[in-house]
Parts: structure tokens; sequence; C-alpha cells
């Protein structure tokens, strides 16, 4: 069995990770902090797709949480490995730096940046023994142009892509490729409160982008298919930004 | 003192992982200038290990091992300890 790990997807993006996912025949190890009906949701959806999950409740930002829910799944999986993860937990606090506090800047950074230690770091070595692995960071525009009122949330994605582009050094020659992908304007929970008539005006395409779109193309790059791309960012955001 | 098998076991996977001439290989010559190695070739060395003798290497181990010999003895080390842990 194939087992690929999707953190935040409980919803939005990453449940439509967990979903394109299970229809490339994954187990998929759903990762989210607190909301159990939304990650049992996704669980379903997984499940319709014919595929299989599990739900893995943890919190990104505290590491011994995460190194205990990863080390316990490793014990009792030790002929397992999890060749694919998706670190899609992010979250926003969005202010102007003027303003921001010491809560809004260091919570948006850990989940978005030290979240990706926490849960990546853990999974490498297997695969790198494995010789085969797929590591792909959801990013944002915010984290290639830089945002206003997102300092920390463009810091968090910036510094996830500087860091995808290192860690695909480090790990080329042993067939582990990480990439990141950085959507646009995705209609989601997180944009919901977006003025998307206004705001689609100014995306070439003319409308927000769909989950199953970003979704589609995590696929790809989870995909054998996509072995030589590694250290890459894809921006999907309608043309708004290139 | 790592056994004759054990080292040639060691050389042989040293010689086909890092493309070297197994002759090159003498317990007294220095381990990261004959193989080659730079800092990024430190994850081949680590999942070669793993792979092969399971046992896991870790940044700090590095500092003790300067020659084939010292690795030697840092595999056969852990080896028998790891076996009597079993």
């Amino acid at each position: 069995m194939k087992y690929a790990l999707v953190t935040g997807g409980s919803r939005g993006i990453g449940r439509a990770i967990c979903i394109q996912l299970a229809g490339m025949g994954y187990h998929v190890l759903i990762n989210y902090r607190h909301n159990d009906a939304e990650a049992l949701v996704t669980l379903q959806a997984v499940r319709e797709k014919g595929s299989d999950g599990e739900l893995m409740k943890c919190d990104v930002t505290d590491q011994a949480q995460v190194s205990a829910v990863l080390s316990g799944w490793m014990q009792s999986h030790p002929d397992q490995y999890i060749e694919v993860v998706v670190n899609n937990a992010g979250i926003r606090k969005d202010n102007l730096l003027l303003w921001m506090t010491d809560e809004e800047w260091t919570g948006v950074l850990n989940t978005g940046l030290n979240g990706f230690f926490h849960v990546t770091q853990p999974l490498l070595k297997n695969m790198l023994v494995k010789r085969f692995g797929r590591i792909i960071n959801i990013v944002s525009l915010s984290g290639i142009k830089g945002l206003p009122g997102q300092t920390n949330y463009s810091a968090a994605k910036g510094g996830l892509i500087a860091a995808t582009k290192a860690l695909a050094q480090e790990t080329a020659k042993k067939q582990v490729t990480v990439n990141a992908v950085a959507p646009g304007f995705i209609r989601t929970d997180m944009t919901e409160q977006l003025n998307e008539n206004e705001l689609k005006k100014l995306i070439p395409a003319g409308r927000f982008g769909e989950p199953e779109e970003v979704a589609a193309l995590v696929g790809f790059l989870a995909s054998p298919a996509a072995s030589y791309i590694t250290g890459e960012v894809i921006s999907i955001n309608g043309g708004l930004y290139t | 003192m790592a056994n004759t098998e054990l080292i040639e076991k060691i050389n042989q996977k040293l010689a086909e992982e890092f493309e070297t001439d197994i002759e090159r290989i003498r317990p007294d010559a220095p381990l990261m200038q004959t193989l080659e190695l730079d800092s990024l070739d430190l994850v081949d060395m680590v999942v070669l290990v793993e792979q092969h003798f399971g046992l896991t290497l870790k940044a700090q181990d590095f500092a003790t091992i300067k020659t084939f010999q010292d690795f030697y003895d840092f595999i056969d080390s852990h080896v028998n300890e790891s076996n009597e842990q079993k």
C-alpha cells in the first residue's frame, strides 16, 4: 500500500488534495488540528474514491505532538513508509505590520514554516532510503510577490519557498523531489470573505480557481511522471502574477 | 576491531555507491577525500549505512570518523551494540 500525508487536510485545498491522492490509489493520512467533523467529511470523500485513509489529528506547530503521532504511525507500520507529504497547513492573521502582534506574527510562522519542518524532517530518511519521495509544499502568491497586510503570511510562505529550493538540492539524487505550488485566489473558506466580483477583474482568467484544480497539479507533482521536476515553485493563479 | 568480512562488505558498498576504485580504499586513508565526498554526499552515506547496516548515522558521528578505519570501527561497534540489544 502507498501512503500519503496531507497536512491541513480537513477542508478546502487540503481536502481536494486528499481526494485527488485517493484517486491515485494512495491511502491518505488526513492531518488536521481541531475540526473533527470536517475531517470526517474528507475521510468519507476519500473512501468514495475507492481508496481508504485515516485521520491524523495533531497540531503541526507542536513538534512534540507531531513527533509522537508520526513515530507512533511508523512503529505500527514498520514495513511501510509515507512516500508523499503535502505540507498544506497554513493560517492567515492579516494585519499591517504597524499593528501586528507577536501572536499574529509567530502564529502564522509557526504553522506555515515550522509546521513544514516538524512534519517533513521525521519522514525524510525513509524516503531517501526507499529512493522515492514527494514533498509538495503549498505556498502562495503572497510568498512570491509579497502582499501588503500579510507580512507574516508572506514571510512564512516565502520562507517555505526557500526551504523547498534548498531541500530539493539535498535530496534530488535519491529521487525525492521537493516542489512548491503557489495558488492565487482559490474558492475556499479562506477566501469566502473576499469580494470575488471585484477581485476577479484583476485576474486574466476572469475567475477564482477551484481547489480541485490545485489538487490536480499536486497530483501530477506526486506522480512518477514528475520525476524530473524538483525545486520548482509552480503558480496556479489564472495569470494573476507570473 | 572490525572483522575482515565486515570490512570487505563496507569497502564494496562504498566503492559501488561512490564509484571509487576499491584499491584506493585503505584503512589509514582519509574517508571524505578518498571518496570525494562533499556535505551533500553525506545524505548518500546516511542512506548506505541505514540500508546495509541498519544504523542511523548522525551529523556528529562524522566528527570522529576521519579515516576508513574510523568508519569500520564505528560500524563494527554499533552493529555489535544493536545485536546485543536484540
